[in-house]
């Protein structure tokens, strides 16, 4: 008894304690004032009646905007949409006409005017045009020029006005559109107007100097800063900061101040220019010498600003907090600095280091709105090799393209065709054709029968479809973008050539990695030839090369649409004249847009002692060939080739492991 | 609160129980044999005890759990009782916006000063209920819409409560519909804020602008110099640069679920869903339904709904009804039409539908254009092309479509989705102006997931060949082979392009020799003394490196002719973005084992080589030292191993590319040459050199192979 007492009272002892726990202590909570909030924000109230808050817009209200008609643009403004009649482009393509100068002209007009008639899109006559380009020239103070006939109210006109100071506009630019050199922020039409860079006279018509970045990292001791000075130079400053990132030591000491000469270009690694308009010249310079600009709050246009996105080449900051660009310049991550740095050196050399680039690429915005959807994307304009090298008229998917695989996560596809060009003697190659055949990567072969003879009626079985094209009896035909070829990769050959089926797979599986590239068996090598004073190449096996013969190469059928498409008529008609002539000009077009050299791969040596004639011409080329290549060199307006002296060989190539654990055994035949 | 309270019942329960557990055991045995005057003495004991504890219990969870419960600070109120602000209807009223303001003119910047973390700091006014003299109100308090918007700017980070620190302010009163507004008052109210300064760094959220009968396409409230980021701007009231445009924010967002739907073909090709068109352009469109048939459908309201169905969730094609949005998933493009306003709401709709806008709106400024490439996602039609839409659409092929499709759906989530994504897009689209240099890129804003996941950016994607004067680094690691270390140095200096040769010494308990014993060779070789014996120590990017080209080699390796080393140079100028070995290794996924295995030479890959003799960038040393991810170079430090593979993985990574692999001619000329063996060709060799107990060098791969490859998300190349 006395225990279950006990234990009751146990109990009712430790309900009560219960009791007092849970209902004394909140009590007792409250009872303590809460202590004051220091560290944590108040914050945006949770209003107790948040759900019965009334919706911005009633329903209804919504969708059933009250109708409107039509509006007129205001004010005179006009925009893309409004001002600019589209269709006569999209019928017959964008076609440009210039209206006749009267008068003198100055150099540079004459560069502008020789690099749009050499563009694709010129056209003579004026009925014809969809864009009428007007130049306004530079005369004395005051006068200016008279307003063209067919002015028409400025409609589809562009007017360019490449130098700043104008004149005053005695003529009322009505519809017209503007490309103006750094027009000002406040008067430029974003859609409308074309911003031009800022050109000083003497920039080259064709070709142009190329980036003074030549290592990709900025070298150690350069300067960090570089600032432009009223009088057209520059001022570096700043103690081997270039440093800072590697090891997290900065110093504010800013060093002994260099200045340097107008003319010169800048060695620091970001440039510091101001933002009145007569700086934007140094805005060029700077993009030459890699040098990342800093604008400080420009108050001009960038050139270009459509559709290059600056963000990714220069630096736009606010010129009113000094202390903290220069902090926050020196504090940018080097992978930061290695990127805008070589945007720069693609930038200038894409767009801005020519007249001609910059009038072509003028045209190209104005075509790519007429495009509309089928445009550039912004990854064509803004990354190698730039959308003067990249049609959108090939394809508006990425990966269609050779050189955005990695940036779009994609691969190139496994399969390629086989072109084979069978010239004058007209004999079908049958060999080769099983040679190719017996490839499992080969998913067509094309023959392309060029010669005066009919070709044979019947053609040896193979595994994969044989097509035969009638060509058309010119050598430029070969790199026509012929609609049967399905894939990315083209075999190109000729009757002649010899290959065996380990060495087309080997090839071509080089060329999956390089697609953007050209690889092939047989090389030649450019050089200057002092004593002729030109350029010349030679067939030689040496230690260096610069091109692959297209007789047996591989490379992306993107270039076929490039070589028919964009290069100059001239050039193509020159290769036609002389056929050695059309290897040098692929060569020459495949490395201007990748600026790299091709890729060499091996070949068997039994080719070289069964088939001698494989280089057109023999060892030495003729006159006429070492013309050609002159001839291209001025048309490209410089020597586009690139030497390379390596050639790449499977891993185990020559290695002393048995035969049988090697892929690629037929390669290493005596 | 909820969690305050059961933490310390818990706490409480226990206390108790394992005291009646006590109790139970022992209690029964003790107590009888107590005298009750000891009784009560234990009682009193026990309470003093429990107190106590309780006490303890309360001293350490009291401020733990208030810090726990955010809630416990914020009030919560009714917004019914927020305080009054009288207007004198003399109050000043700011001047109308200024169309030339600009970034650089018109904004104020050094209230954002400097910050480590390059965010602004955004104040929200609180909210006040504004009456004019007659006690009647200026407008709705606030919408619902508004206060989601403010609460997510306050719940993110660049909120602050701080007036004096902020950069950017934001009034409480709710401006996004002009309609729910009187415009004079509202004005009033603005240039009264505490901080107004002529609306300098102010912002203001507009939807809904303009008013019966011409539809201004900017707020009409007289606003001065503050910010708009407003719905449905035209090119002549946007200020380019200072403004931001923003979506209408489509109600439906939030009531309707509409999973996305995958590619593929739909019904319809072009689809008109807005109800209220102007009966010109429905005159086009009927046109054009008329021309294309069944591919082309034009909706309307419906006029004969039952009761009790809503009419906004509903469209009508004479006697066929539809819903809506779900109907739009039917279509490939759908139009979106101009009314009164240039922005629509109709526009998130669509884009939610993986249906590709049709924008019929001249001179409309696309939401958040400053950074999206509508290009991508939408076609722009001019309003007087809207009969040959239909051909200008057929003419876009199939896979840019689709691409189209996706992106579109792709915007609707990462900015339209909410009033919190439309909040959040236009404050980080005025930090990315503030912060230009930690601005977000082109890709980060517009690749979908899908392309961001798959898509690699070389750090060195400019075609270049270095030159050769410039000429390369070696970098011995060593620590205390000095012979062998001799032998590798006079080797290497005699490649012709060596331009300074750099000897890490890892051995903190030995001095390196003296100067007078070194090898006299014709470049600069500078000795690093480490601090710590770490594998790492070969890959940091010294102050000493000034070329770009760095050659790792290890003070073994000393088969190497300078002719293979020069020709490896060679190979690396023209490919200045791999790693260029002599030494090649290839990993393999071993289907038996079901593991990463490790395979070393004389297979017909290679998809490694050593870092014993290789060449790269100093890039990559930096990358090495400070972006490594994860944890594995502290995983390589602690085991020392593996730092080869671990260097292949992270150049792999972040160029997307295959090493390259020199041929060492040496070995094929002479197999039974005794040289060949100091080549890490060996299996035990590595594990000989860094372990006294041997283990299979195999096990090692594997295990590096799996750390990095979990460190890496997998990507492998």
């Amino acid at each position: 008894m006395q225990s279950w007492r006990g234990k009751s009272l146990w109990l009712a002892l430790s309900a009560s304690w219960l009791l007092i726990l849970l209902r004394v202590f909140p009590l007792l909570r409250l009872a303590v004032p809460a202590r004051p909030w220091a560290s944590a924000p108040q914050g945006w109230p949770r209003w107790l009646d948040t759900e019965l808050l009334p919706s911005f817009s009633q329903p209804g209200e919504l969708p059933e905007d009250a109708p409107q008609p039509p509006q007129a643009p205001r004010g005179g403004g006009c925009d893309w949409g409004a001002c600019f009649d589209a269709s006569k482009c999209r019928t017959g393509g964008l076609k440009v006409f210039v209206h006749p100068v009267a008068g003198p002209i100055s150099a540079s007009h004459r560069k502008i005017l020789a690099s749009i008639e050499s563009s694709r899109y010129h056209t003579a006559s004026p009925e014809e045009a969809c864009l009428l380009l007007f130049l306004s020239l530079e005369v004395p103070a005051g006068e200016c020029s008279p307003v063209p006939q067919q002015w028409n109210g400025g409609r589809n006109h562009l007017v360019l006005d490449l130098h700043p100071a104008p004149c005053p506009q005695t003529f009322q630019l009505g519809r017209a559109m503007v490309a103006k050199a750094s027009p000002t922020v406040d008067t430029f039409r974003p859609g409308f107007d074309v911003a031009l860079p800022l050109l000083p006279e003497a920039h080259p018509l064709r070709g142009g100097a190329p980036g003074q970045l030549r290592q990709h990292s900025p070298h150690p001791g350069v300067p960090l800063l570089a600032l432009a000075e009223e009088r057209g130079g520059w001022r570096t400053a700043g103690t081997d900061p270039s440093t800072c990132p590697w090891d997290g030591r900065c110093e504010q000491d800013r060093g002994p101040e260099q200045t340097h000469p107008g003319g010169t270009l800048p060695n620091a690694t970001f440039c510091l220019i101001p933002g009145h308009r007569p700086d934007a010249l140094h805005f060029l310079q700077a993009l030459q010498a890699g040098c990342i600009p800093v604008l400080l709050s420009p108050r001009w246009e960038l050139p270009f600003s459509e559709v290059i996105d600056w963000t990714k080449a220069a630096i736009v900051a606010d010129e009113r907090l000094p202390f903290q660009v220069l902090a926050a310049l020196q504090e940018m991550p080097l992978t930061r600095v290695l990127a805008l740095r070589q945007q720069t050196q693609f930038l200038w050399d894409a767009y801005f280091s020519s007249v001609e680039k910059v009038m072509h690429t003028t045209l190209e915005i104005i075509q790519d709105r007429i495009f509309g959807a089928s445009a550039h994307a912004s990854l064509l304009w803004n990354s190698p090799p730039g959308a003067l090298l990249a049609l959108p008229t090939f394809s508006t998917s990425l990966s269609d393209f050779p050189f955005y695989h990695l940036q779009w996560g994609s691969r190139p596809v496994g399969r390629f065709s086989a072109l084979i060009w069978v010239g004058a003697p007209g004999q079908p190659p049958l060999k080769l054709i099983q040679a190719v055949a017996g490839s499992q990567n080969c998913a067509q072969i094309l023959v392309l029968w060029s010669s005066e003879k009919p070709p044979p009626s019947r053609w040896p079985e193979t595994a994969v479809p044989l097509t035969v094209m009638d060509g058309q009896r010119k050598v430029s035909d070969r790199f026509f973008p012929h609609r049967a070829i399905s894939t990315d990769a083209i075999l190109s050959l000729d009757a002649h050539s010899s290959v065996t089926t380990s060495e087309v797979d080997f090839a071509f599986l080089v060329w999956q990695s390089f697609p953007e590239r050209m690889v092939g068996f047989l090389t030649w090598n450019h050089f200057w030839d002092e004593a002729q004073g030109g350029w010349g190449y030679t067939a030689e096996r040496a230690n260096e090369f610069s091109m692959v013969l297209t007789s047996a190469a591989f490379y992306h059928r993107y270039y076929h649409t490039l070589f028919t498409h964009s290069l100059p008529k001239a050039l193509r008609t020159l290769a036609d004249e002389t056929p050695t002539c059309v290897d040098i000009l692929m060569n020459f077009l495949v490395a201007a847009v990748t600026k790299l050299p091709p890729i060499k791969v091996p070949y068997g040596k039994q080719h070289f002692e069964a088939t001698p004639p494989l280089v057109p011409g023999g060892p030495e080329p003729q006159p006429t060939a070492r013309d050609c290549i002159n001839q291209m060199a001025a048309g490209f307006g410089y020597m586009p080739l690139v030497s390379s002296r390596l050639r790449l060989d499977p891993v185990l190539f020559k290695d002393p492991v048995s035969v049988l654990r090697k892929k690629y055994r037929s390669l290493e035949k005596p | 609160m909820g969690q305050v309270y059961l933490e310390r019942e818990e706490e409480a329960a226990c206390v108790i129980m394992c005291a009646s557990v006590k109790y139970n055991i022992r209690g029964p045995a003790l107590i009888p044999r107590m005298k009750s005057k000891h009784r009560i003495y234990y009682i009193t004991l026990f309470s003093i005890v429990l107190l106590g504890l309780i006490a303890t219990g309360m001293f350490q969870f009291w401020p733990h759990s208030i810090e726990s419960s955010s809630d416990w600070s914020v009030e919560k109120r009714s917004v019914r009782d927020v305080p009054v602000v009288r207007l004198p209807a003399d109050s000043p009223i700011p001047e109308r916006g200024d169309l030339s303001c600009r970034m650089h003119t018109c904004f104020d910047v050094y209230r954002c000063g400097f910050n480590p973390k390059n965010k602004i700091k955004v104040y929200i006014y609180s909210l006040k209920k504004y009456v004019d003299d007659f006690g009647v109100p200026v407008s709705n308090t606030i919408s619902r819409e508004y206060n989601e918007l403010l609460t997510a700017i306050s719940d993110s980070d660049y909120y602050t409560d701080d007036i004096s620190r902020a950069c950017l302010f934001v009034p409480s009163i709710d401006v996004l519909n002009q309609n729910t507004l009187r415009i004079k008052e509202t004005a009033q109210a603005l240039a009264q804020l505490s901080r107004w300064d002529r609306g300098t760094n102010h912002l203001l959220f507009n939807m809904l602008p303009g008013g019966p009968p011409d539809y201004n396409t900017a707020l009409d409230v007289p606003r001065d110099r503050a910010l708009l980021a407003g719905g449905g701007f035209s090119t002549w009231t946007y200020r380019q640069g200072y403004d931001v445009s923003i979506p209408v924010y489509s109600p439906l967002s939030a009531e309707v679920e509409l999973p996305e739907k995958g590619p593929g073909p739909r019904r319809y090709f072009l689809l008109s869903s807005q109800p209220a068109v102007h009966p010109e352009y429905r005159e086009d469109l009927e046109a054009l339904q008329a021309r294309h048939g069944e591919a082309v459908l034009v909706l309307d309201k419906c006029t004969n709904l039952s009761e009790g169905v809503l009419s906004v969730r509903r469209r009508c094609h004479k006697h066929q009804v539809f819903d809506y949005p779900q109907v739009l998933q039917e279509a490939t493009f759908c139009v979106v039409l101009r009314g009164a306003r240039l922005g629509q709401a109709v526009l998130s709709d669509v884009l939610r539908a993986g249906c590709v806008p049709v924008v019929i709106a001249d001179s409309y400024v696309l939401p958040f254009s400053e950074v999206l490439d509508w290009k991508r996602a939408s076609v722009v039609v001019p309003e007087e092309k809207m009969s040959e839409a239909y051909s200008i659409l057929q003419s876009i092929p199939q896979r840019q479509i689709e691409e189209m499709q996706r992106q579109a759906r792709w915007f609707w989530e990462a900015y339209f989705q909410s009033i919190k994504a439309i909040a959040l897009a236009t404050l980080q689209i005025i930090n990315d102006r503030i912060y230009p240099y930690a601005a977000l890129s082109y890709e980060e804003w517009n690749d979908p997931p899908t392309v961001k996941r798959g898509s690699v950016s070389n750090p060195l994607f400019l075609p270049l060949i270095p030159p050769q004067s410039q000429g390369f680094t070696a970098i011995v690691l060593t620590y205390d082979r000095v012979e062998s270390l001799f032998r590798v140095i006079t080797e290497v200096s005699k490649v012709p392009s060596l331009s300074k040769l750099l000897v890490v010494w890892n051995n903190q308990n030995k001095n390196p020799p003296e100067d007078s014993l070194w090898p006299k060779i014709r470049v600069p070789l500078k000795v690093v003394r480490t601090a710590e014996n770490k594998l790492s120590n070969r890959f940091f990017p010294y102050d000493e490196i000034e070329t770009e080209a760095v050659l790792a080699i290890d003070d073994d390796i000393i088969m190497l002719t300078s002719d293979e080393l020069q020709f490896g140079y060679e190979v690396w100028r023209e490919f200045p973005d791999r790693l260029v070995g002599y030494p090649g290794r290839l990993h393999l996924w071993d289907h038996e084992m079901n593991k990463w295995k490790y395979e070393s030479e004389w297979t017909n890959e290679v998809s490694m080589v050593l870092t014993g003799a290789a060449f790269y960038h100093k890039y990559f040393n930096y990358l090495y030292t400070y972006k490594m991810p994860g944890d594995i170079k502290n995983w390589v430090d602690a085991h020392m191993n593996c730092e080869d593979i671990a260097m292949n993985f992270l150049v792999a990574n972040v160029t997307g590319k295959a090493v390259i692999k020199v041929t060492p001619r040496k070995k094929f000329k002479c197999p039974e040459c005794t040289a060949i063996d100091g080549l890490s060709l060996d299996q035990t060799h590595m594990v000989e050199r860094h372990f006294q107990h041997f283990r299979g060098r195999q096990w090692w791969f594997s295990a590096c192979l799996y750390w990095i490859i979990k460190a890496t998300q997998g990507s492998i190349y």
